[in-house]
């Protein structure tokens, strides 16, 4: 199996992004021979190398591991050239920490511009696993900037998206720093490829903290033609997936031995016979991730997040997540579930608010404060101050379909065993017919939403006419789909992603989707990078 | 037959044809080259004069102050400036290839002139050395000189951009060199310039670099040289001998490719290149041109004349005229030569007969029928060597007409040549006076044909070129704003703003930041400000903002960019240059710059962030930078371990307490900090007591376990009084520890002491996940849910009680589920099948 996803068969030419990255990634560390890679922390190097490169994503707080480093070389009277590549680019407030540190005459400064890493052959991240937390909490805009440029510069290959819908806060201020880039540095439409027809979708992951429970070490991907065909279903279809595989495997090899066969027919039966260990570690996967599904505290757990997404019974939720907490059991799975519940709830009651982060900082410690603090600020786990509108939006969206049923799914709501994720059942409608008709709903949700048409020429009048040419749903001539850029700034989960590519592959569907994210994420992971201890 | 008279000016020399058509009579009045030094750059550039100072001259109604004067090559004045240096005698000026004037003085000043006669600051010194010795004679080429000094030590500037003086080896020479020549260091071996000199009664050439002194040509030379000069391509030297012989020798002077007679042993004044057939050498009155072989060609003058050697020839300046020597271009020879029977000749007679309604013209193109196409291609050609509108005109008629006959040649070779003949001719114009030959434009290139426009202020021409050959017009439309903004010194900015727009706006994406900083150069810092508030790139924007002072506008426009790199430029910025106050003010009006601000400090400046929070009054902001620090103390053993109730970091904390108290939104911070100090104070009560290391820094709910685990259950009860723990959550932390020390015994008591307010459910589990079934099932039986027992039965693999139990609650999806659970069960299946089938028909049951 490759280690790296094939892109071969992604709608646009991802593999010329990849190229790209990894040649300029070579001319960084070119002519160096012996290299040794080390993950950038505060303890000292200890090696022999005299040079040493800083590959370093362009945060201020990174800063000081790198200072510290050096300054325990200095103490230690060791000469090396240091290099520092920042990731993306250059900032000011990184070169000030070394100026304030006198360490910038002492190091040479280059920039490594990656902003996009090809995930999947549908799939781009920005790998800002941060994002969200920055822009809510910290109020540092940084990743929008990260974005709009990494579309921008996937514009410049691809032509402009002439077509662009955003919805939520972060989503439309990203719109507007790509209008501005596109009227600072403008992409000319001429000589492209064959976007024509894109669009955008932008939107902040407002409700994406649930997902299944994969949880992968293995690489999965594209490459892996039975991943490929195993990956977006439902957890409970996989299992009963893999046992009609391996026993329409086990039927052949017994017709193999019991009757003749003609030489085709035993190549064919070879070939089959090379997937077997895909199958093999497939089922062991599964196996492995079964005994994780079928525990009472999953299962609990799926059921608990969907009596909260019902939000019929308040009682039971408040119950269920006050016990977990008594119980001390792990403070990601609480928060999670309070996360959950305060968002449908718009709040929880200042009794219960102040009830519930007591009994937190009780079991789990007062370093916690915190981390509190950041979910209030970021408005994920608040204080009620106005009513829900929850259930309107859940009505109104469809967002919970009864008897879904996840083997043969006919709607998206199948990801999740019955919920049909919010943000995805948003992208629907956008693509389906924009924004209009949805546009009450839309104002029930948090921030503002947008919806715009662009040219390559807007800035200049005298071609004012050409801009308006590209009207309509079409096909691109050469019969591909046209492309839907998706993107979500916060994160998206692996089922938001199942439930797009399952639309993708509805008949009737008109468009192709790339999706692009600042990280995969999970209900784990996202909840994590709000958690701050104070110790 | 017209073609007879323009052959007739042609002279011969060996086997080839030379001409030399009249460029220019010069435009200049009183300009006697005898009495001046004049300096005349390639490429057709500008000319330098400058009265002579080594020479003693009569004045005549003119002031003794010499002038430095700047013509174009039609003699046009370009402009002049009063020569006042001090450093002595002028030595000699050139021009480099970017068109600035250097004039080298005898101390070894170098003064640099623009094509405005404005001095470029700043002077150039040659070095100590040559202030010391003085400057004797210099040699220039492209962009460097080559200085000796009177004691006969060289050095050289090897590029005026970069303008260092270095030594080059002591040829050791007693005398004055004869003879100098630079090969220029893009044509050595070693990439460093090459001086030869030729020295007084040594039949060699000194070969001077930096590292070392070669003597070259021993043996082959029979005696000294008294002139020297290099190709252009840096590969053949003609000499000139002591006895009156033209030498050509390779450069490296390992051969003696041409040897010839003189008519005089006198050396000639001038020696030079014409091309790379022939040399000139200029007597007094005389011009020699020397070919490979055959007689030499004689031109007479009677006024001193100046050699400007180009790549195609030579231009020869006089008083009154400048004239371009050059070989006659082949495809010229094959029209005009007398008699030519060329294909090319016939096409151009052919049109004559054509134009005088001639059945020859007709006769002519079928005799040349099946090369038709050279023909054309040879018409085009000459007519782009023509400086002569009309014959240009003629010659493309005949190529235009010749190409109606002729299917198969390019059709836009004519239209191309058209419009490089336009250029040419729009620039050859006296006015400009660049008399630039065809293969000198290509040379050159259009785009430094334009740099050279736009330098001579000639913007208009400039971008109108650049319009008709389809080139970026930014260049020029830059550097008119920018020399707009020079020379308006009285137009008011909101006028000259308009007319500067007016005309910016015809480029897209150019640089308004650029020509805002040049009028903050000039000292307009408004119309600075004016112009940068239409460059609509941001990163050109916000820095050029910050440099004229406006910051506040800066902060905006950053700001709104959406470019945090941007925003922390601003920042830093104002923090340098503003008392804190002033700072904190103006970043607390701004989310984006403060949040940014706070991000950093944050980081690094921790305490200049509590100021900023209290000059803010978001106290709790700084309970809780308190708060964070209380824990540093954990990370320094030193200050935490050892001292009395942990004290300071208690103190902190409480510090961080009373100013959350100070908001009545932060009171559940404020009750968290009171508590926390409290939990301290006792945790560190029970490690004295305990002699226990293990409490301080576990949570409220860690230390009650700890303690029954320990077996201290007067503590845990006192923790949990202290904190008000409620009752649910007390069973389950000491049902979780009796568990975790497998105290079974002492569990059941407590299951018994009352009834449980949360059931029996927290012992089911314990008892489950501790993986002992026999303690499980004692209290399986009192869970009040018959669901719930159904489920733990299952859970400790008990098929028939959870089946009874599932029965119990009716629950058909429970069954289901359960018997998923027991899939593997054969056995199990069915009950829970035969069990669910009842469910599914109650009145059968």
């Amino acid at each position: 199996m490759a280690q790296i996803p094939n892109l071969d068969n992604a709608p646009i030419n991802l593999i010329s992004i990849r190229e790209q990255s990894q040649k300029e990634l070579i001319n960084i560390l070119k002519n160096e021979h012996g290299v040794e890679l080390r993950h950038l922390s505060a303890d000292h190097i200890q090696t022999d190398c005299t040079k040493v490169v800083y590959l370093v994503r362009s945060q201020p707080n990174l800063m000081r591991h790198i200072c510290s480093n050096i300054h325990h070389d200095e103490s230690k009277g060791l000469q090396r050239e240091y290099h520092v590549y920042f990731v993306p680019r250059r900032t000011v407030v990184c070169e000030k920490v070394l100026e304030e540190e006198k360490l910038h005459n002492m190091v040479t400064i280059g920039e490594y511009p990656l902003y996009i890493v090809p995930m999947d052959e549908d799939v781009l991240s920005f790998e800002l696993d941060l994002a969200y937390k920055e822009c809510q909490v910290d109020g540092d805009t940084s990743s929008l900037w990260h974005i709009a440029k990494a579309i921008h510069k996937l514009e410049f290959s691809f032509g402009v998206i002439p077509n662009l819908r955003a919805k939520g806060k972060a989503s439309v201020r990203v719109a507007d720093i790509l209008n501005r880039m596109q009227a600072e540095e403008p992409v000319n439409s001429s000589d492209f490829l064959n976007i024509k027809n894109g669009s955008i979708e932008l939107d902040a992951s407002i409700m994406g903290l649930q997902q299944e429970g994969k949880k992968t070490k293995v690489p999965l991907n594209s490459s892996d033609k039975l991943f490929k065909e195993i990956r977006d279903l439902n957890f409970e279809v996989v299992v009963q997936i893999l046992r009609q595989k391996a026993t329409s495997m086990k039927q052949d090899y017994t017709e193999m031995t019991t009757t003749s066969q003609s030489v085709s027919e035993l190549k064919d039966f070879v070939k089959k016979l090379n997937s077997l260990p895909e199958i093999t570690r497939h089922i062991n996967l599964a196996q492995h991730l079964t005994t994780f599904t079928s525990k009472p505290s999953f299962m609990g757990q799926l059921d608990m997040e969907h009596t909260i997404v019902e939000s019929q019974s308040y009682d039971i939720c408040f119950d269920y997540i006050e016990e977990l907490i008594h119980k001390q059991e792990p403070l990601t799975t609480v928060l999670r579930l309070l996360i959950l519940f305060s968002v449908t709830n718009s709040g929880l009651p200042k009794k219960h608010f102040d009830y519930l982060r007591r009994e937190l900082l009780h079991s789990y410690g007062f370093e916690h404060i915190t981390t509190l603090n950041n979910l209030e600020k970021a408005g994920l786990f608040k204080k009620q101050e106005s009513r829900s509108n929850w259930l309107t939006i859940k009505r109104a969206l469809q967002l919970v379909v009864e008897d879904t049923d996840t083997a043969n799914p006919n709607d998206i709501s199948y990801v999740f065993s019955g919920y049909a994720p919010l943000s995805i059942r948003l992208i629907q409608h956008a693509i389906r017919s924009g924004w209009r008709p949805v546009e009450e709903i839309l104002k029930l949700l948090p921030g503002p939403h947008l919806e715009t048409k662009r040219g390559a020429f807007s800035n200049s009048p005298s071609f004012d006419s050409l801009s308006g040419v590209s009207t309509g749903i079409a096909k691109v001539p050469d019969g591909r789909r046209a492309l839907v850029l998706v993107v979500f700034v916060g994160g998206v989960t692996f089922a938001e992603i199942s439930a797009l590519r399952f639309l993708c592959s509805q008949e009737g569907m008109a468009y192709d989707l790339i999706i692009a994210t600042t990280k995969i994420v999970n209900g784990q992971t996202l909840v994590e990078t709000f958690m701050e201890k104070l110790g | 037959m017209a073609n007879v008279s323009v052959a007739a000016e042609w002279q011969l020399l060996y086997n080839r044809y030379y001409r030399k058509p009249e460029l220019y009579p010069m435009r200049w009045k009183h300009v006697d080259l005898a009495r001046h030094k004049v300096a005349a750059a390639p490429f057709g550039g500008p000319v330098a004069v400058i009265r002579d100072d080594s020479k003693i001259v009569q004045l005549h109604a003119e002031s003794a102050l010499r002038k430095l004067r700047l013509f174009n090559s039609a003699g046009h004045p370009l402009a002049d400036a009063v020569w006042r240096h001090p450093g002595g005698r002028l030595i000699g000026m050139s021009w480099t290839d970017d068109l600035t004037l250097v004039c080298v003085v005898q101390d070894g000043t170098i003064y640099r002139y623009d094509l405005h006669a404005q001095l470029v600051e700043p002077n150039i010194s040659m070095g100590k050395e040559c202030f010391e010795q003085n400057v004797a004679d210099c040699v220039f080429w492209g962009n460097g000189v080559v200085c000796i000094t009177e004691q006969n030590q060289l050095f050289c500037i090897p590029d005026f951009r970069n303008p260092k003086p270095v030594p080059l080896a002591d040829p050791m020479i007693e005398e004055p060199p004869r003879c100098i020549a630079v090969i220029e260091p893009q044509y050595t071996m070693s990439g460093n310039v090459e001086v030869l000199l030729g020295v007084a009664d040594d039949p060699v050439v000194l070969v001077v670099e930096e590292d070392g002194v070669q003597r070259l040509g021993e043996g082959l030379l029979r005696g000294p040289l008294q002139k020297m000069v290099v190709s252009r391509d840096g590969k053949w030297l003609a000499s000139f001998t002591h006895d009156g012989r033209l030498l050509v020798t390779t450069s490296d002077l390992t051969g003696i490719i041409i040897e010839r007679e003189c008519e005089s042993s006198l050396p000639p004044e001038q020696i030079a290149w014409c091309g790379m057939d022939a040399v000139l050498l200029y007597w007094d009155d005389m011009l020699l041109m020397m070919g490979p072989d055959g007689d030499p060609v004689h031109y007479f003058y009677d006024e001193p004349i100046i050699l400007i050697p180009e790549c195609d020839g030579v231009r020869i300046l006089s008083n009154t005229s400048m004239e371009f020597l050059q070989r006659v271009p082949d495809s010229t020879v094959s029209i005009f030569t007398i008699g030519s029977t060329s294909p090319a000749a016939l096409l151009y007679d052919a049109l004559d007969h054509f134009d005088r309604r001639s059945a020859k013209a007709d006769e002519n193109l079928r005799l040349i029928k099946p090369s038709l196409p050279e023909a054309v291609e040879a018409c085009v050609d000459a007519s782009g060597h023509e400086f002569d509108v009309s014959r240009q005109r003629t010659l493309l008629r005949a190529a235009s007409y010749g190409q109606a006959f002729c299917s198969n040649f390019q059709r836009d070779r004519i239209q191309e040549m058209c419009k490089i003949l336009r250029v040419l001719n729009a620039v050859r114009s006296p006015e400009i006076g660049i008399p630039l030959s065809i293969q000198q434009y290509k040379l050159l290139s259009p785009s430094v044909l334009i740099g050279r426009l736009i330098n001579a202020h000639r913007h208009l021409l400039a971008l109108r070129i650049s319009e008709y050959l389809g080139m970026n017009q930014e260049v020029v439309i830059m550097h008119w704003a920018c020399s707009k903004i020079t020379a308006s010194l009285s137009i008011p900015d909101a006028t000259l703003l308009d007319i500067l727009l007016d005309k910016l706006k015809l480029c897209k994406g150019i640089s308004y930041a650029a020509v805002a900083a040049h009028a903050d150069k000039n000292g307009r810092r408004k119309l600075a400000a004016m112009l940068v508030d239409h460059e609509p790139r941001s990163s050109k924007q916000v820095p050029l903002l910050l440099s004229i002072g406006e910051e506040d506008t800066a902060l905006m426009k950053a700001t709104e960019s959406g470019d945090i790199d941007l925003v922390y430029l601003v920042l830093f910025h104002i923090w340098q240059k503003r008392q804190s106050l002033e700072f904190f003010g103006t970043i607390q009006a701004r989310p984006l710059a403060r949040d940014l601000f706070i991000t950093y400090a944050r980081c690094y400046k921790h305490e200049y962030l509590k100021d900023f929070f209290l000059s803010t009054g978001q106290l709790q902001d700084v309970a809780f930078l308190l708060w964070k620090e209380s824990w540093e103390f954990v990370k320094n053993p030193m200050a935490s371990k050892g001292s009395p109730l942990h004290g300071p970091r208690i103190k902190l904390i409480e510090k961080a307490q009373s100013l959350f108290a100070e908001t009545k939104e932060h009171v559940f911070e404020s009750k968290a900090a009171e508590e926390h100090a409290k939990l301290l104070r006792i945790q560190h009560e029970l490690e004295v007591t305990t002699k226990q290391a293990i409490f301080v820094d576990s949570s409220i709910s860690d230390t009650i376990r700890t303690c029954i685990v320990l077996g201290n259950h007067r503590a845990a009860m006192r923790v949990k009084t202290e904190f008000k723990v409620s009752e649910k959550r007390w069973y389950w932390l000491k049902v979780f520890a009796l568990a975790t020390i497998k105290d079974w015994v002492a569990l059941e008591k407590f299951s018994k002491e009352k009834r449980p307010p949360i059931g029996y459910r927290p012992f089911v589990e314990a008892c489950i996940e501790a993986d002992e079934k026999a303690e499980a099932i004692k209290y399986i039986p009192k869970l009040a849910d018959p669901r719930e027992r159904a489920e733990s039965y299952a859970r400790i693999g008990l098929v028939k009680e959870a089946a009874d139990a599932a029965s119990q609650a009716k629950d058909g999806e429970l069954l289901g589920r359960l018997k998923l659970t027991f899939a593997q069960n054969a056995a199990a299946s069915s009950i829970f099948d035969t069990l669910r089938d009842r469910l599914s028909f109650p009145g059968a049951s």
